[in-house]
């Protein structure tokens, strides 16, 4: 059974070209998925077309509910007058109609999520004023408050602490744990190494499928193109032009 | 309407500014400062009032006005949290209320229409001298920069090391667009100027991609706007300034609604 | 001594075209603290003052065609969102350019149209600034009706307006609706300015809905705070308004325009003291 899934999709129509094409994919409860792209490689394209913001073109997409999903801080406002609490409590928005007013039980919820991310005691502390790994943990747990099946996040581990990143994927062991899916958006090709799925994407669909078979060197060839530097056979391959967190 | 000297002064007053605003529109839409343009013909209302109640010439109380307007704006448009456009919406309102309340003061003479809207039909042959040498100094002062000008524009990331800096440059644009505003505010008034600076130059752009003909384009869509006004004013018998401005936005607007993007 | 200067000031509020005035400035202080800090975060200022400027050749000949200033104001206002839309979809120049061009001809049109009914002047300096002394129950009936409105909208829309603004990506995502929920702010806004326009004028809208929303946020953080704050300033600053120019004979608006500047300038002075 498939929990987030795509069928000869493409779309994102531009410029006398789609962004992207050919993708095929589906991942089940409790998987968590990598994505890999290089920038301009269609990865926005379809995190959109998951979201069901893009009137794409042709193929299907499949989800079994809603998604959450959880950007890179760097898009939000910093100089926003909102608290960490206040954001969190966002992931509430999408199940309460515009004339009911926020439920506790909501409040609770998000303060429950800061927790779970460990900022219980920055919940009140101004968004924009906390560091970045911190934001992002912020805006994970938004995506908690939602309570989704399926989770599509965008880089949530580039440019973060060390901190920050080691709590992120704690998380996301519990999160699988609970069933939920996960999409990861990540140029981090060692991180990737460690999950269920990956599915690599160059405008067209590269591969999909466990990482040993996925991440083959060809593969990554293709999918990165001039951008990858391939550091000795099976050892860990990284992207020049983009930052993992160090092991 | 030729046989009348007012109208004659006034044709003379319009077609000399249509030379210097028709170019410099053509920068401030370029360079995207058309915001700074009204921000700073409307802020500028207190130095018209001040000099037109010490009895001074006006085209001193518009300099003053002028530098003390950007002064305000630039100070007040500097707070992230604020916003620019909030920043300049305070300015703005504080100058023009400061110069609403001076010229309303019950004991000041109610000439602040005419500050307002302008007073082509007043213009004297001294004022018209004036206005020629200001002009003068902004064609001359646009020729001269204009490589810099247009590299600034056209290849923005490119130009500081092409020696056009925009640091150095959009502070001259500026000044030019404070010189024009100055000499064009007795004449049209510190409401409508703006309508000789960003219309022809729009009706040009429309037109035209090519810098060298949207420059003289503007120029001349100025000049006809300033003559259908006049005509329209003298004829029709209403307000001269107003129907400047008008001859010179509605065929712009028309421009814009008519291309097909 | 201190008896006798409040009960001058006291007295000054007495007669019934000043409690009018009075009641105008509290409702319109509602309003600012409702919309104004929407507009300050949100950067709709310039929206703002163009809709008070759009609409003055409408209240130029609601006079003389016997309609209800509100009702040209809106009229001139719808007209120039409908040209500022036409104008948007067809070509791909800068969007502020035929903003300011539009408002430009707005102001021009209103010149040769008041040329012809106000050959004085007198009157149009009223449209441009404002009057204490022609507020009728009428409009207050009608800013009241407007204020009720916006609250109503406001509680509707906030949320939506804030996940938008904090990031616009993310938003259809949380199930927000943008579009439609920022159409509703536009609209809130522009029924604001139609119903602030006697009080303060056609061209100085903004001193009512964003001065004391801008002050207050080089001030304050958290959102409840910004509201409550800006109707609070907008409150006393209005009426502080509105007694000086009573005792100065002058229309509200440019007076607030000072002061509200003033203000904003003290705070922050203060405040870059102290930071």
């Amino acid at each position: 059974m498939s929990a987030v899934g795509a069928e000869g999709l493409a779309g994102g129509y531009r410029a006398g070209t789609d962004a992207l094409w050919d993708v095929s994919f589906s991942a089940g409860p409790g998987e968590v998925v990598a994505v890999l792209a290089p920038n301009g490689g269609g990865k926005s394209t379809l995190l959109r077309a998951l979201l069901g913001e893009l009137p794409y073109r042709r193929g299907t997409v499949e989800l079994a509910g809603a998604a959450a999903y959880v950007p890179q801080t760097e898009r939000a406002r910093l100089d926003f007058p909102l608290g960490a609490l206040d954001v969190a409590l966002m992931g509430a928005y999408a199940r309460t109609p515009w004339y009911r007013r926020l439920a506790r039980a909501d409040r609770a919820a998000a303060a429950a999520a800061l927790e779970r991310v460990g900022l219980a005691e920055r919940a009140g502390e101004r968004f924009g004023a906390l560091s970045g790994g911190q934001r992002q943990r912020v805006l994970i747990a938004r995506a908690l408050v939602q309570d989704a099946p399926v989770l599509l996040l965008d880089e949530p581990l580039s440019g973060v602490d060390a901190a920050s990143a080691e709590s992120i994927e704690a998380l996301f062991g519990e999160l699988r744990a609970e069933g939920r899916t996960l999409l990861v958006a990540t140029h981090d090709v060692c991180q990737a190494r460690a999950w269920d799925q990956v599915l690599c994407l160059n405008g067209g669909q590269v591969a999909y499928g466990p990482p040993a078979q996925a991440l083959s060197s060809e593969v990554l060839q293709r999918t990165y193109g001039a951008e990858l530097v391939l550091l000795g056979e099976g050892g860990a391959a990284v992207s020049v032009s983009h930052h993992g967190h160090a092991h | 309407m030729l046989g009348d000297p007012i109208a004659r002064r006034a044709l003379a007053e319009v077609l000399i500014l249509a030379v210097a605003c028709g170019p410099l529109g053509v920068w401030v839409l370029l360079h995207r400062q058309s915001y700074a343009a009204e921000s700073l013909s409307h802020g500028m209302l207190p130095g018209l009032v001040i000099a037109a109640l010490a009895g001074l010439p006006l085209i001193l109380g518009a300099g003053a006005g002028v530098l003390v307007a950007a002064a305000v704006i630039a100070l007040a448009g500097r707070d992230e949290r604020v916003g620019s456009d909030a920043g300049v919406a305070v300015a703005v309102s504080f100058l023009f209320g400061l110069g609403a309340v001076l010229a309303l003061a019950p004991q000041a003479p109610p000439r602040l229409s005419e500050l307002l809207f302008g007073d082509l039909l007043g213009v004297s042959a001294g004022d018209l001298a004036v206005a020629a040498g200001l002009a003068g100094a902004v064609v001359v002062a646009l020729v001269a920069a204009h490589r810099p000008l247009s590299i600034a524009a056209f290849d923005r990331p490119a130009a500081a090391s092409l020696g056009a800096s925009p640091a150095r440059w959009e502070p001259v644009l500026l000044v030019v667009l404070g010189i024009t505003t100055v000499a064009a505010a007795p004449g049209l008034g510190n409401l409508l100027l703006v309508a000789l600076v960003l219309a022809p130059a729009a009706a040009a752009l429309a037109v035209t991609r090519r810098l060298g003909r949207a420059l003289a384009l503007a120029a001349g869509f100025a000049a006809l706007a300033g003559v259908g006004g006049i005509a329209l004013s003298y004829y029709g018998g209403v307000a001269a300034g107003g129907s400047v401005a008008l001859c010179a936005v509605l065929p712009a607007l028309g421009g814009l609604a008519l291309r097909r993007g | 001594m201190r008896a006798a200067a409040l009960s001058a000031v006291l007295d000054a509020f007495s007669a019934p075209y000043m409690q009018r005035a009075l009641v105008e400035v509290a409702l319109l202080a509602v309003l600012a603290g409702t919309l104004g800090t929407w507009i300050v975060l949100r950067r709709l200022a310039f929206f703002t003052h163009s809709i008070g400027t759009a609409a003055f050749p409408g209240l130029v000949v609601a006079g003389p065609w016997g309609i209800a200033p509100q009702l040209g104001a809106l009229g001139a206002a719808l007209g120039f969102a409908a040209a500022r839309e036409r104008l948007a979809r067809s070509g791909r120049s800068d969007p502020d350019v035929a903003t300011g061009l539009l408002l430009v001809a707005a102001l021009a049109l209103g010149a040769v149209l008041a040329s012809d009914v106000y050959p004085s002047g007198a009157g149009v300096d009223r449209l441009l600034f404002g009057t204490l002394i022609g507020l009728t129950p009428g409009d207050l009936a009608l800013t009241a009706a407007a204020t009720a409105a916006v609250l109503v909208v406001d509680a509707a829309g906030r949320r939506s307006w804030l996940a938008t603004g904090f990031d616009a990506g993310s938003a259809p995502a949380l199930g927000v609706r943008s579009a439609a929920a920022d159409r509703f702010l536009l609209l809130a806004v522009a029924a604001a300015v139609v119903v602030a326009l006697d009080a303060v004028g056609a061209l100085l809208v903004v001193v009512v809905l964003v001065v004391p929303a801008a002050t207050v946020r080089l001030l304050a953080n958290d959102l409840r705070a910004l509201r409550l704050g800006t109707a609070g300033l907008a409150l006393a600053e209005g009426v502080a308004a509105i007694w000086l120019a009573d005792g100065l004979d002058l229309g509200p608006g440019p007076v607030l325009g000072v002061l509200g500047g003033a203000v904003f300038a003290l705070v922050a002075l203060l405040r870059g003291a102290r930071g």
